[in-house]
């Protein structure tokens, strides 16, 4: 393994509007391994899940994060996704008019452009959806419009399981799920971990549930911006056990 | 108003007199264009024409120019026999309707038989020339038939064109109108359409307006038969200093009828929309369903859509839902695209499209991805 390879995240920190979230996050996810970021409501999961991705709202005022080497933060948010980068947002955009199937070949032709022929593309589909238990009339429905909960996050996976990223960070895909939902999804990202070149996985969650059906490498504990606590898998155990109360205690942290 | 034409008024019309409308129905037609008022909004910072001074002064009249095409392939059809509901609907009452009705030049007749199922649909072309344009189409649609009518209006530049459609359909019939124009950026167009359905029948009628200068464009449907089903779809995109002005009416006179309008509206560089959408239901017409959904996209600062959607209720036991929206392309959506790689240009064409296709659905299914080709170019 290269030097420069991972998702690499330095010294990361954004703020919203003169309010800074992110205080100095180091974090890398190695290719093909599992990272779990877990921390309570407001720690700063999902802003950092949205800095990583480029959304315009977070500004980035000091830090840096590579992508293979690559400089993520140069890149425009399209640009990211073509480098490998994947996010799965915990509440995904609606977007009326714009059905599934379509925006899944336009996606998929922007990271790999001509890589597929329209048939060869229909039958991954096809194949994605039966594993996450989709029915097809999915594909004839506007993105996310009117979806489930559980909807949206298999849709999510699917996009994930079509686009193939090095590196994706899932944003509480598990929360909203019930237990088949979970089951279908855990199954479809651990389906993931068996290919020849799995996807490096940023996992975060608020519950360990997700993380029997995805283990983890590693596990970071977040609060208030900052990563407290890193340890292996048996650190989602601990919390699971004692909350973050314990994590709070232990590292002296106040959020 | 016309004293500055070729000819006087009378001679004027006499030349275009012909069986279906006299020169006495004529003159009384182009009365009624110069007394009545457009009822639209004047002149603002937005929206520039000032539509009660259009003049038909500066127009070089023909009657002999223009032309009309219906293709339909079923025999059962007759084509270019005037119907009997000819000037039934209130088409000829507002101001550009009479004008239309004043000057009609070109006529698409068509009634469908009873019960007849009318598998293609039937398509009517107008081309205007060098002289303005006045067709006129007339629509009857026999008790248990079913048809599909697309109405395309072309032209060159400078067209002027100014139209009716009219459409009358009796009991537990199904009918589905399209007009479609694409016209050069310096053209006008006033189309006023009246539908008159009948008991327990569907009718749907949908406009796309993509091209000219100026297009006013005016949708009545009266609601006179229980259990009529009326669907109104509309979208229209201006741009470049385009100006167009929709108003729709469904007017509940009677009760057990529902009418369903969607009007989809982009607007980008200088382009200027107004549309008011009227729901009329009358005291007797209690059980009525009305719902009305209006919504328009900015996509250029100097863009404007003026949306007004009016309620007038007097039952008390109706369904009347009402809504619009007015705005930007959203953020979020956009950003939501751009994290799947796709780049922000190709973003904002596939929200924006995603944007009409409500409507677009409404739109015989034959229309529909040449509309969509037209629009993807406009927004390109």
């Amino acid at each position: 393994m290269r030097e420069e390879q991972g998702l690499s995240v330095v010294g990361l920190r954004a703020e919203v509007e003169g309010n800074e979230i992110l205080k100095g996050i180091d974090l890398t996810v190695e290719p093909g391994r599992v990272h779990a970021l877990m921390g309570p409501n407001g720690s700063g999961k999902t802003t950092l899940a949205l800095a990583l991705s480029g959304h315009p709202h977070y500004r980035i005022t000091s830090g840096s994060v590579t992508l293979d080497g690559e400089d993520l933060l140069a890149l425009s948010p399209d640009k990211r996704a073509k480098a490998g980068l994947f996010l799965s947002f915990q509440y995904p955009a609606a977007i009326p008019g714009v059905k599934v199937a379509n925006f899944l070949y336009a996606a998929r032709q922007a990271v790999r452009p001509g890589d597929l022929t329209p048939a060869k593309f229909r039958a991954l589909l096809m194949e994605q959806m039966e594993a996450l238990g989709m029915d097809a009339s999915f594909l004839g429905r506007y993105l996310n419009d009117g979806f489930s909960g559980g909807e949206k996050k298999r849709l999510e996976m699917l996009q994930m399981a079509v686009l193939a990223p090095r590196y994706a960070v899932l944003d509480e895909t598990d929360s909203g799920l019930d237990v088949d939902a979970l089951k279908h999804i855990g199954e479809s990202i651990a389906s993931l971990r068996g290919k020849s070149d799995p996807t490096g996985l940023l996992v975060i969650t608020h519950y360990p549930r997700i993380l029997r059906y995805v283990k983890p490498d590693v596990v970071h504990v977040m609060l208030d911006g900052r990563i407290v606590k890193t340890g292996d898998a048996e650190l989602a155990n601990y919390i699971e056990r004692g909350g973050y109360d314990a994590i709070r205690a232990e590292t002296g942290a106040v959020a | 108003m016309l004293e500055r034409t070729a000819a006087p008024p009378a001679e004027l019309l006499a030349r275009f007199a012909d069986d279906v409308f006299p020169v006495e129905v004529r003159s009384a037609a182009l009365q009624r264009f110069g007394h009545t008022h457009s009822g639209r909004e004047r002149p603002g910072r937005y929206w520039r024409i000032d539509l009660d001074a259009v003049s038909i002064d500066d127009l070089a009249f023909d009657p002999a120019c223009g032309e009309v095409t219906v293709v339909c392939d079923d025999p059962r059809v007759r084509v270019g026999e005037r119907p009997q509901t000819l000037g039934m609907t209130a088409s000829g009452a507002s101001k550009f309707g009479a004008l239309a009705s004043a000057f009609a030049n070109r006529y698409a007749f068509v009634t469908i038989p009873p019960d007849a199922d009318v598998e293609r649909p039937i398509v009517i072309t107008y081309r205007a020339g060098t002289a303005p344009l006045f067709p006129y189409t007339c629509v009857h649609v026999r008790r248990g038939a079913r048809a599909t009518i697309v109405q395309r209006i072309e032209g060159d530049g400078g067209a002027f064109v100014c139209g009716i459609v009219e459409v009358v359909t009796e009991d537990g019939s199904d009918l589905r109108v399209a007009t479609l124009q694409d016209l050069p950026q310096d053209a006008r167009l006033f189309l006023t359409i009246g539908a008159l359905p009948g008991r327990d029948s569907a009718f749907s009628c949908a406009t796309a307006d993509l091209g000219a200068a100026l297009v006013v464009e005016e949708i009545g449907v009266e609601l006179l038969a229980m259990g009529a089903q009326a669907q109104i779809a509309s979208i229209f995109f201006p741009r470049g200093s385009q100006h167009v002005d929709l108003r729709s009416t469904v007017d509940h006179r009677v009760g057990g009828a529902t009418s369903l309008t969607t009007v989809k509206s982009a607007a980008t560089d200088r382009g200027q929309g107004r549309y008011v959408g009227n729901i009329r239901i009358a005291a007797r017409a209690q059980k009525s369903d009305a719902s009305l959904r209006d919504d328009a996209l900015l996509l250029s600062p100097s863009a404007h859509i003026d949306s007004v959607p009016a309620l007038e209720i007097a039952a008390n036991d109706v369904k009347a839902y009402h809504g619009a929206t007015v705005g930007a392309l959203d953020a979020e959506m956009l950003f939501y695209m751009m994290t799947r790689g796709i780049e922000r240009d190709a973003a904002e064409r596939m929200v924006t499209l995603g944007f009409f296709e409500p409507a677009l659905e409404r739109f015989p299914e034959q229309l529909r991805d040449e509309l969509r080709g037209l629009l993807a170019a406009k927004i390109a």
